[in-house]
C-alpha cells in the first residue's frame, strides 16, 4: 500500500470518527439544549407560541462542533437558557461552568418557574429563581406541579468583569440524568469592547406604598407583625428591591404618599406642630430606610459598584409638610417653607448631593382628595396650583443649594401646554407615549433648556413575545428622551405561581417561597438588562457615526421600520383645549405608530444586538 | 314597610359597633356622634351641591367600549367649593380625640339608589368607599340618613366605626351626607399607594 493511499484511508477513517463523534453529540445533546435568549421553552421542551416566530434563530447559539458560542464585551452579560430533557421521568443534575482562575467570567445559573396564565392556560417560564452553578432535582419538578413535565428550562447569564482579559474561555454544561452523562461544550469569546456603565436611557421600575412587601414576604411579616415596617428586615427588604433593579441596569421607585395625602412612616420625617411651628421631630425611619440609598452603601456588594440612587420621591404632596387646611394662607407657605428647609438642610449636612429629590403630585380629582389633578392634568385650570408649588420650593430653597430638588410632572392630555406654562418650573417630565408620540419636536426642546424627559407605559405580558419587553429602551434611544417609566412593576398578582394574570404589572417577584429573602428576576428584566446594555455600546459609537445613522440601522434591524414610524402627525384635535379630547380619538390619532410597528418578532432584538457587535468588530 | 327597614337599620348598626372593643366603642362613638352633630351644623349644604361640575354630571355613567376611563376622565369640580368644605371637614375631625376622617357624600340627581363620594381626607378612612369608583350604591343606612336627617351610626367593618349626618342647604333639603369615621387600631400603610 502506497503511503498516499494509506493517508487517503487514514482521512477517511478520521472523517468516519469525526462524524460519528459529533453525530453522537447531536444525539446527546437532545437532552440538553441551549437556545438563545429570545427563545423560551415550555415545560413540554416547544419553543412557547409567542416565541415561535424567532424559531430560526434555534441553531444560533450553536458552532460547527455543536458547542455553545458565546460572544461578549466586557463588563456585561451574555445570557442564554439550557433546556433539560430527560428521555425519562428522573433525577438529574445540572452542573454549568466556564472555569476562570482570575474569577472575571462568573455563572450566575437560574431555574425557570413556569407560570400556568389563566388566560390561555398555558405555561409560560418567566420568574427565575437563583441556584447553584450544581442543581439537582428531578422531573416533574415537584414544587411546579406540571402534570407530565419533561423540559426544565434554565437561565444562564454569563458575567464578564470589565477587567476580563480578552480571548477564549472554554467551559461545559453537564447533565447527569439517568445515570448517562450529557456534555454540552462552552466557548465564551471575550472582547475587547467595554459596555458603558451608564446608561442612555434610565429604566424607571415604579411602585406605590409598602403593604404589599407584607403581602408578598408574608412568612416574614408573620413572624414579626407587630414591628415589622420598622425592622432591619423591612428596610434590607426594600434595599433589596433597588438592588435587584439597580444589578439590571435599572432604577426603582416607591411612591410613599396616597391620593388623599397619608405618607406612610417610612417615607417621611415625623412632623409635629403647626402654622409657625410646625417642624421635624425625627429623621429615624427616613434615615434608615434612604441612608443607604443615598450614599450608594446599600449597593456595595453589587457588580455594579457603590452609587448612590440617582432618583427617589420625596414625600411632598399637598397635605404633606404643609396641611390643606391651610392652603391659600399663610400658614401653608410657613408649614411648607420650613419643612422643605429643614429636608434641603438634613440631605446637604449628610451630603445626599447626588440624588435627585423628586417633588411630584401623584393624586388625581377622581380619588375625591384635592380639588386639582396632580397626574396627568387634563383641566388646564389645574395649572395654577403647580406655579404655586414652584414659587413655595423656590421660597424655601437656598439659590445655591448643592442638594438637587427636581419638580416632577407626569403629563398626558395636557402636556404640549404644560411645557410651555410651566417651562422653568417642571424639570423632570415623565410622558404618556401615545401622546408624546403627537409631539416629535419635544423632546429635543425639553432637553435643550436642561429638563429631563422620560416616558410612560407598563410591561408586556408573559404571553407576549420575549422581545415586546425591548421595544421600551428602544423606543426612549429611538425618541431621543432620557428614560422610561413601568408604572407598576412588583405587583404579579394573588398567585402569579399557579393562576398568572400575565405580569403586565411585575418584572419581579418575591423569592420567598423558595426560601430566598429578596425578590427575584424575570426573564423579561433581564432580556431587557441585555438590550440597554446594546444600546449603552450602541450610543456609544456615536462618535464615529452619526447618532442618527446609528438609530436608523437599529430600528431597521429591528422591525425594518424607519425613524418616522416611531411618531405620529400632531392631529387637528390638539388644538382643541385637553379636557374636550376624547380616548378614544388619541386612538385614532396614534394609530399610524401601531399599524407602522406592529409587533416586534421574537428575533428583532436578536439582529439590533448583531448589529451593535458587528460595529464593535468595525471598530477593533 | 319603612317601620321595620329602620329597626333592620338601628339593629344592625347595634350589633355593628358590638364587634368593637366596648370601651372604644363607646367613647368613639360618642366622639363621632359629637363630631357628626356639629358637622350637620358646619357645614353649606349649598357650597357641597356645587363642588361636582356639570361635565363631570354629564359623563358619570357614560360608556364607551374604546374609552374605558371615560367617566374618570372627565371628572372635575369646582375647586373653590371643594377648598372650602374640604377646610371644614378637616377641622371638624380635629374635634375627635384620636385620628379621624370626616368625608363628604352626595347623592347622584336623577339615579336614585346611587351616591358618590365627593371628599375624602388625609387619613384615607372611610367604611364604604371601594377605592377608585367614582360612585356606588347607596347603603341603606346612608337613605336613612338622607330620608330621615338623623344621624345613624355604622360598624360594618370590624374595628371602623362611622357615624353618618345629615347636611342641609338653604331650602332645608337633605341635599349629603357626611361620615365622621375611624378605626381602634389605625393601619399606617393602609391606602398608601
Amino acid at each position: 500500500m502506497s503511503s498516499a493511499v494509506l493517508m487517503r484511508r487514514l482521512q477517511a477513517q478520521f472523517v468516519f470518527l469525526f462524524l460519528i463523534v459529533t453525530y453522537s453529540q447531536v444525539l446527546l445533546a437532545a437532552d440538553l439544549d441551549a437556545l438563545p435568549e429570545f427563545l423560551r421553552s415550555d415545560p413540554f421542551g416547544a419553543i412557547v407560541a409567542p416565541d415561535r416566530s424567532g424559531a430560526d434563530l434555534a441553531s444560533s447559539l450553536y458552532g460547527a462542533k455543536h458547542q455553545v458560542v458565546l460572544t461578549g464585551c466586557r463588563g456585561g452579560y451574555v445570557s442564554f437558557h439550557l433546556v433539560v430533557k430527560p428521555p425519562s421521568p428522573s433525577t438529574f443534575t445540572l452542573d454549568v461552568t466556564i472555569p476562570d482562575p482570575t474569577n472575571k467570567v462568573q455563572i450566575d445559573l437560574f431555574r425557570e418557574w413556569f407560570h400556568f396564565t389563566d388566560s390561555d392556560k398555558r405555561y409560560y417560564p418567566d420568574a427565575l429563581i437563583p441556584v447553584h452553578a450544581t442543581y439537582s432535582s428531578r422531573l416533574p419538578e415537584p414544587d411546579n406541579r406540571i402534570p407530565k413535565q419533561t423540559a426544565q428550562a434554565f437561565w444562564v447569564d454569563v458575567y464578564v468583569a470589565p477587567d476580563t482579559r480578552l480571548g477564549i474561555f472554554s467551559g461545559t454544561a453537564k447533565l447527569k440524568a439517568n445515570s448517562k452523562i450529557t456534555t454540552l461544550p462552552i466557548q465564551l469569546t471575550v472582547l475587547a469592547c467595554v459596555i458603558p456603565g451608564e446608561d442612555v436611557v434610565t429604566i424607571d421600575h415604579n411602585s406605590y406604598g409598602s403593604s404589599w412587601l407584607a403581602q408578598q414576604f408574608a412568612g416574614s411579616y408573620q413572624r414579626n407583625s407587630d414591628d415589622w415596617f420598622e425592622s432591619n428586615q423591612f428596610f434590607e427588604l426594600i434595599h433589596a428591591y433597588h438592588r435587584v433593579f439597580y444589578e439590571h441596569r435599572g432604577i426603582f421607585h416607591q411612591l410613599g404618599y396616597g391620593h388623599s395625602g397619608k405618607v406612610g412612616p417610612e417615607f417621611a420625617p415625623v412632623l409635629e406642630g403647626a402654622g409657625r411651628a410646625k417642624h421635624i421631630t425625627s429623621w429615624g425611619l427616613y434615615d434608615r430606610h434612604y441612608g443607604p440609598l443615598f450614599d450608594g452603601t446599600a449597593f456595595s456588594a453589587s457588580r455594579r459598584g457603590p452609587r448612590p440612587i440617582p432618583f427617589v420621591y420625596l414625600p411632598i404632596n399637598p397635605e404633606w409638610p404643609a396641611s390643606y387646611e391651610f392652603w391659600g394662607e399663610r400658614g401653608y407657605e410657613a408649614e411648607f417653607v420650613n419643612v422643605v428647609s429643614e429636608m434641603e438642610r438634613h440631605f446637604r449636612e449628610k451630603g445626599w448631593t447626588h440624588t435627585n429629590f423628586e417633588v411630584f403630585f401623584n393624586h388625581k380629582k377622581r380619588y375625591k382628595g384635592f380639588p386639582w389633578d396632580g397626574d396627568e392634568v387634563r383641566f388646564p385650570k389645574d395649572l395654577k396650583y403647580f406655579i404655586e408649588y414652584g414659587r413655595l420650593l423656590k421660597e424655601a430653597l437656598p439659590a445655591d443649594t448643592p442638594v438637587h430638588f427636581l419638580f416632577r410632572a407626569d403629563v398626558s392630555w395636557d402636556m404640549e401646554q404644560q411645557f410651555k406654562v410651566l417651562n422653568g418650573v417642571v424639570k423632570l417630565w415623565c410622558a404618556g407615549g401615545g401622546i408624546l408620540s403627537l409631539y416629535k419636536d419635544a423632546p429635543e426642546m425639553l432637553r435643550n433648556r436642561g429638563d429631563v424627559i422620560w416616558y410612560y407605559g407598563g410591561p408586556p405580558s408573559v404571553t407576549d413575545s420575549s422581545t415586546a419587553i425591548t421595544e421600551f429602551s428602544l423606543r426612549a434611544w429611538l425618541w431621543g428622551v432620557n428614560g422610561y417609566v413601568h408604572w407598576l412593576t412588583v405587583s404579579p398578582g394573588e398567585d402569579p405561581w399557579f393562576h398568572f394574570d400575565g405580569g403586565q404589572t411585575a418584572l419581579i417577584y418575591s423569592g420567598e417561597r423558595f426560601g430566598v429573602r429578596e425578590p427575584i428576576p424575570s426573564i423579561r428584566l433581564k432580556i431587557q438588562r441585555n438590550c440597554l446594555q446594546d444600546l449603552a455600546l450602541l450610543d456609544s459609537l456615536k462618535r464615529r457615526k452619526s447618532l442618527d445613522s446609528l438609530r436608523a440601522r437599529a430600528a431597521r434591524s429591528y422591525n425594518n421600520s424607519v425613524l418616522d414610524d416611531w411618531w405620529n402627525s400632531r392631529p387637528a384635535l390638539a388644538d382643541l383645549p385637553s379636557d374636550q379630547w376624547l380616548g378614544s380619538a388619541i386612538d385614532d390619532a396614534t394609530k399610524h405608530t401601531q399599524q407602522a410597528l406592529g409587533h416586534p418578532g421574537a428575533s428583532a432584538w436578536y439582529k439590533v444586538h448583531q448589529y451593535a457587535m458587528s460595529l464593535q468588530a468595525e471598530a477593533k | 314597610m319603612k317601620t321595620v327597614s329602620l329597626t333592620g337599620i338601628f339593629m344592625f348598626a347595634i350589633l355593628g359597633i358590638a364587634k368593637l372593643r366596648p370601651e372604644a366603642s363607646v367613647t368613639m362613638q360618642k366622639e363621632l356622634q359629637d363630631v357628626a352633630h356639629v358637622g350637620s351644623v358646619m357645614l353649606d349644604g349649598d357650597v357641597c351641591q356645587k363642588i361636582v361640575t356639570e361635565q363631570a354630571k354629564g359623563f358619570l355613567f357614560a360608556t364607551d367600549p374604546r374609552d374605558r376611563f371615560l367617566a374618570g376622565d372627565n371628572y372635575d369640580v369646582d375647586d373653590v367649593a371643594f377648598n372650602a368644605v374640604k377646610k371644614t371637614l378637616t377641622r371638624l375631625s380635629h374635634l375627635a380625640s384620636f385620628p379621624a376622617d370626616v368625608n363628604l357624600w352626595m347623592p347622584i340627581e336623577g339615579h336614585p339608589g346611587k351616591i358618590q363620594l365627593v371628599i375624602r381626607n388625609r387619613n384615607e378612612m372611610s367604611q364604604f368607599w371601594s377605592w377608585g369608583e367614582l360612585y356606588g350604591d347607596m347603603l341603606p343606612q346612608m337613605e336613612t340618613v338622607l330620608k330621615t336627617g338623623r344621624r345613624v351610626a355604622v360598624a360594618r367593618k370590624p374595628g371602623w366605626i362611622s357615624v353618618l349626618a345629615p347636611i342641609h342647604n338653604s331650602l332645608g333639603d337633605v341635599v349629603g351626607l357626611i361620615e365622621a369615621v375611624s378605626q381602634v387600631k389605625v393601619d399606617a400603610h393602609e391606602n398608601v399607594k
